[in-house]
């Protein structure tokens, strides 16, 4: 990348947390971009997060957005598929519906608006620490996950297990994906400024996804 | 605010914060939005920041960040908004956020003690509102319409407005007496609503009621020509629907004019008044939802009504500050009960506005604030803040200006010499004045046979703008016009013309070397006057800039129209604010009409860039004249006022046609204005005026 600006990173990649509302995506976030654990009150609309991870050797920025459960942000949910390379579809280890609209609600959102068709997808058990209130068994997880396609991990954010190898396992395989890599090179163009294009000849770094 | 469930504010406040980000993005003029459609890239995030741009949404221009705080948005929802409306993505967020405000929303307050208020009466009540606030604005719409209608033929008769006047507000009252019963609920709805804000964003109490209408949900949204049978309720929801976008533009349109106490405490108050970039925005904004900009324009006035009314209250409550509270409620009480009588004709304040010669405003902002329970709360929405918030001073710098603002730039009058201008001074036209308009208009003219010149060209309709002519250097102006005049009523000129030689000069670039003999003699009789008008346009630009940075007009956005010199002397004006470092805070709005100027590219796009919304260049290949007297560097480097400025972001209108010649400005200017239909956000006119409709965008 010999953009203008240089930027610090050679890959830069769109994540989406989606599930039902009180499931823990936003404490999921916080423990892998802070590594605190708080106790948060329902997320508004949309949050944001950004996180710096080399992987590999290849420095990535990875823009986490995190969504809304609630219903009644629902709708606005959907545009943020858009672009995405990741999509991490959360559900609660101690409640049954949450693992049950992943397949009746969310993936059918993913396949509605998902503009990238190789996204990864992958599917989260969180609050296994937990384990006394368990409703759902690590193997329907499993088998759920083989149905549609997706990673599969449990985690928890309150005491962090697993939750930086999710980010990185979900990571891993987008890296992996040469056609989801395509467009991640940072600025395609510049928007701002028309007349200092930018130009992909003078960048050494395009064209070696495989690198 | 209680009219608008949180989601509904959250809607509101991201969709401003993406028309903001929209509209600076037009403003450089990059793809037009309209035709980037299919083909844009659907990856990353390219964020208006990562270009080293600071969008307008950021926190450091102090547009948003308000706006959320007035709003109620939770501060945790911030970062989101932000960062959505700057993403590269953002135009594909608009969809969602409107469909989200058609959306019923019902606020679910999770503690069992607030159960006296059931959230489906909340919920019907607060489309009652929303319904009341879009009909007093359709009202006040109607109204001012009907009161520009009148302006224009004065022949009608006072008595047939009276009778107008006294039937609507029958109507009205009629209205206000149904709803009467509702100010109780109303009131003890405003003393419950901020616990009840507080608890239904922090409730972990979920509307998971209804899963499977989210899926039909789903699927309508997706197929989205599902068309039941069900009109009558669809019609109904459609009227909710377009009463609520009334209301979101409303509530946007109040805290930005409202200045928060929020931000005074803040370290810096970068944002006094009304931005020029809000009301870019909010243009985009009504756009998107389909208003039509007359109503945001009504608005507007019943905003500056309202925050008029709040800063007498305050100034009323300094001066009484002694008083009992006792006491205080009871002459607020008699404000109440005397404005409960001016209050039913203060929905129709364009009405009275035509009885009283626009006097009134006072008084209907007394009205406005005395039906304000009816509305329940909707109204006081400016004044109402400082006592729901707590502050002592909700004052609005925009209102604190309005008496004063008349003064403010009617009252600059230079000094002799001040800056190197003999004369500089703005003239009041049309009829807006002294009414609490929010938007306020300079004009210019360049070329003056007398000094009537100066105003007459801009008569005509006034639109939405408080509008200014500016009296500069007569002593100056009218022997070059007078000279300009003379040399083409002489016989040498005649000859030429009849000749056709003008005709083709300067259309072909022959210029350069082949003027005319005659031509050229002429044209060192008139330039050293040209030149000395040129040097003082400049100065008076400058003049003008101190003036809007020193904020005479009132905090209020600004739309710079000139011809000729006046143009230049707008340019001028841009130039030095680009140099004080303005963003694009108070210009909103630039016509420059056979200006003469270079196209020097750096100079333009530096100053494109302290204007918010459009700039319109219009030229003519038939004015030779400036062609002439600024032949030297037409010819290196190119004049704005005969060829397009090919800089990104700036509008080029052909009007050849309709100008023949350079004076014909003084004639035509206004005619041309009015075609450029400055109220649109987009350019719609065609590129050229009155010639054959072309379809060809103006870019």
């Amino acid at each position: 990348m010999a953009g203008s600006s240089g930027p610090e990173f050679d890959h830069i990649l769109k994540l989406l947390l989606i599930g039902d509302s009180g499931v823990g995506k936003s404490s999921l976030l916080l423990r892998f971009t802070s590594d605190t654990f708080d106790d948060l009150s329902p997320t508004i609309g949309v949050d944001f997060k950004l996180k710096l991870m080399t992987l590999s050797g290849r420095r990535l920025k990875l823009t986490i957005w995190d969504t809304a459960g609630q219903e009644r942000f629902r709708t606005l949910t959907s545009s943020y598929y858009r672009g995405a390379q990741g999509v991490i579809l959360v559900y609660d280890v101690t409640r049954r519906d949450t693992f049950t609209d992943l397949s009746e609600v969310w993936l059918k959102e993913v396949e509605l608006y998902s503009t990238n068709p190789d996204c990864i997808k992958m599917l989260v058990g969180n609050k296994v620490d937990k384990d006394a209130e368990r409703v759902v068994s690590k193997q329907e997880g499993i088998a759920f996950a083989r149905q549609y396609g997706c990673l599969f991990l449990e985690c928890s954010a309150k005491t962090r297990a697993n939750v930086q190898l999710c980010f990185e396992e979900l990571v891993q395989k987008i890296v992996d994906t040469p056609s989801l890599l395509a467009d991640t090179k940072g600025f395609k163009k510049n928007l701002l400024r028309p007349e200092e294009p930018y130009n992909p000849q003078a960048a050494p770094g395009a064209g070696n996804c495989t690198c | 605010m209680e009219e608008l469930s949180s989601v509904h504010r959250y809607a509101a406040g991201a969709l401003l914060a993406i028309a903001l980000n929209q509209a600076q993005l037009h403003r450089e003029q990059l793809v037009p939005e309209i035709l980037a459609d299919s083909h844009d890239d659907p990856s990353v995030l390219d964020s208006l920041e990562d270009q080293g741009i600071t969008p307008w949404s950021s926190e450091e221009y102090g547009l948003l960040h308000h706006v959320f705080g007035y709003l109620k948005i939770d501060r945790q929802a911030w970062p989101g908004i932000v960062r959505t409306a700057a993403s590269a993505d953002a135009k594909h967020h608009i969809g969602p956020f409107i469909r989200i405000l058609s959306e019923e929303n019902v606020e679910v307050p999770s503690d069992s003690s607030l159960s006296s208020t059931k959230p489906s009466s909340s919920v019907s009540k607060n489309n009652r509102s929303v319904a009341t606030l879009a009909k007093a604005v359709d009202a006040m719409t109607i109204s001012l319409e009907e009161y520009a209608a009148s302006r224009s033929e004065p022949g009608q008769s006072r008595s047939d407005e009276d009778g107008n006047f006294f039937d609507e507000s029958a109507s009205l009252k009629e209205k206000r007496s149904k709803s009467k019963s509702g100010i109780k609920a109303a009131q003890r709805w405003a003393s419950m609503k901020k616990p009840l804000l507080d608890r239904a964003s922090s409730s972990s109490d979920l509307s998971y009621n209804d899963r499977k209408k989210n899926t039909e949900k789903l699927s309508v949204n997706a197929s989205s020509s599902s068309s039941e049978p069900e009109d009558k309720e669809q019609a109904e929801r459609r009227v909710l629907v377009s009463q609520r976008k009334v209301a979101v533009l409303y509530e946007l349109l109040t805290a930005c004019v409202a200045d928060t106490p929020e931000e005074k405490a803040g370290k810096s108050v970068l944002n006094a008044g009304y931005d020029a970039r809000q009301r870019v925005a909010l243009r985009l904004l009504a756009l998107w939802l389909d208003v039509d900009w007359k109503k945001v324009a009504a608005m507007e006035l019943m905003v500056a009504y309202m925050a008029m009314e709040a800063e007498k209250e305050r100034e009323e409550a300094k001066a009484a500050a002694h008083v009992d509270d006792d006491e205080a409620n009871k002459t607020k009480w008699k404000k109440w009960k005397r404005g409960g009588i001016i209050g039913a004709a203060a929905v129709t304040g364009g009405a009275l506005l035509a009885l009283t010669g626009g006097l009134a405003a006072p008084a209907i902002a007394a009205g406005l604030a005395a039906v304000a329970p009816a509305l329940g709360a909707v109204v006081p929405a400016v004044g109402g803040l400082a006592t729901a918030v707590g502050s002592a001073a909700g004052s609005v710098a925009v209102a604190a200006s309005f008496g004063a603002a008349g003064a403010g730039l009617a009252g600059t009058k230079m000094a002799r010499r001040t800056g190197g201008v003999d004369e500089f001074m703005f003239l009041p036209i049309g009829d807006n004045h002294q009414q609490g308009r929010l938007a306020v208009g300079i004009v210019i003219s360049g070329i003056v046979m007398d000094t009537e010149d100066y105003s007459v060209p801009w008569h005509g309709a006034d639109g939405e703008l408080e509008r200014y002519a500016l009296r500069w250097e007569s002593k100056e102006l009218i022997p070059l016009t007078t000279a300009i005049e003379d040399w083409l009523a002489s016989s040498a000129a005649r000859e030429l013309v009849k000749a056709g030689a003008m005709m083709t000069v300067l259309a072909g670039l022959v210029a350069a070397l082949a003027w005319p003999v005659a031509l050229l003699s002429a044209a060192d009789w008139i330039d050293s006057k040209w030149t000395i008008a040129v040097d003082r346009a400049d100065k008076a630009g400058k003049i003008l800039a101190k003036c809007l940075l020193g904020g005479s007009q009132g905090n209020r956005p600004v739309t710079l129209i000139g011809f000729s010199l006046g143009a230049r002397v707008i340019f001028s004006c841009l130039e030095y604010l680009a140099k004080k470092g303005n963003n694009a805070s108070i210009v909103e709005r630039v016509v420059l009409l056979g200006a003469p100027l270079t196209l020097d590219q750096q100079k333009w796009e530096k100053v494109r860039k302290v204007v918010a919304g459009r700039f319109i260049n219009a030229y003519s290949s038939n004015d030779w004249i400036l062609g002439l007297v600024y032949r030297s560097s037409f010819i290196t480097t190119g004049l704005a006022g005969i060829q397009k400025v090919e800089i990104p972001g700036i509008e080029n209108i052909d009007v050849t046609e309709v100008i023949s010649g350079h004076s014909m400005y003084l004639a035509k200017t206004q005619e041309i204005v009015d075609a450029l239909d400055l109220d649109s956000f987009y350019p719609i006119y065609p590129s050229k005026l009155q010639g054959p409709p072309k379809l060809d965008s103006p870019r």
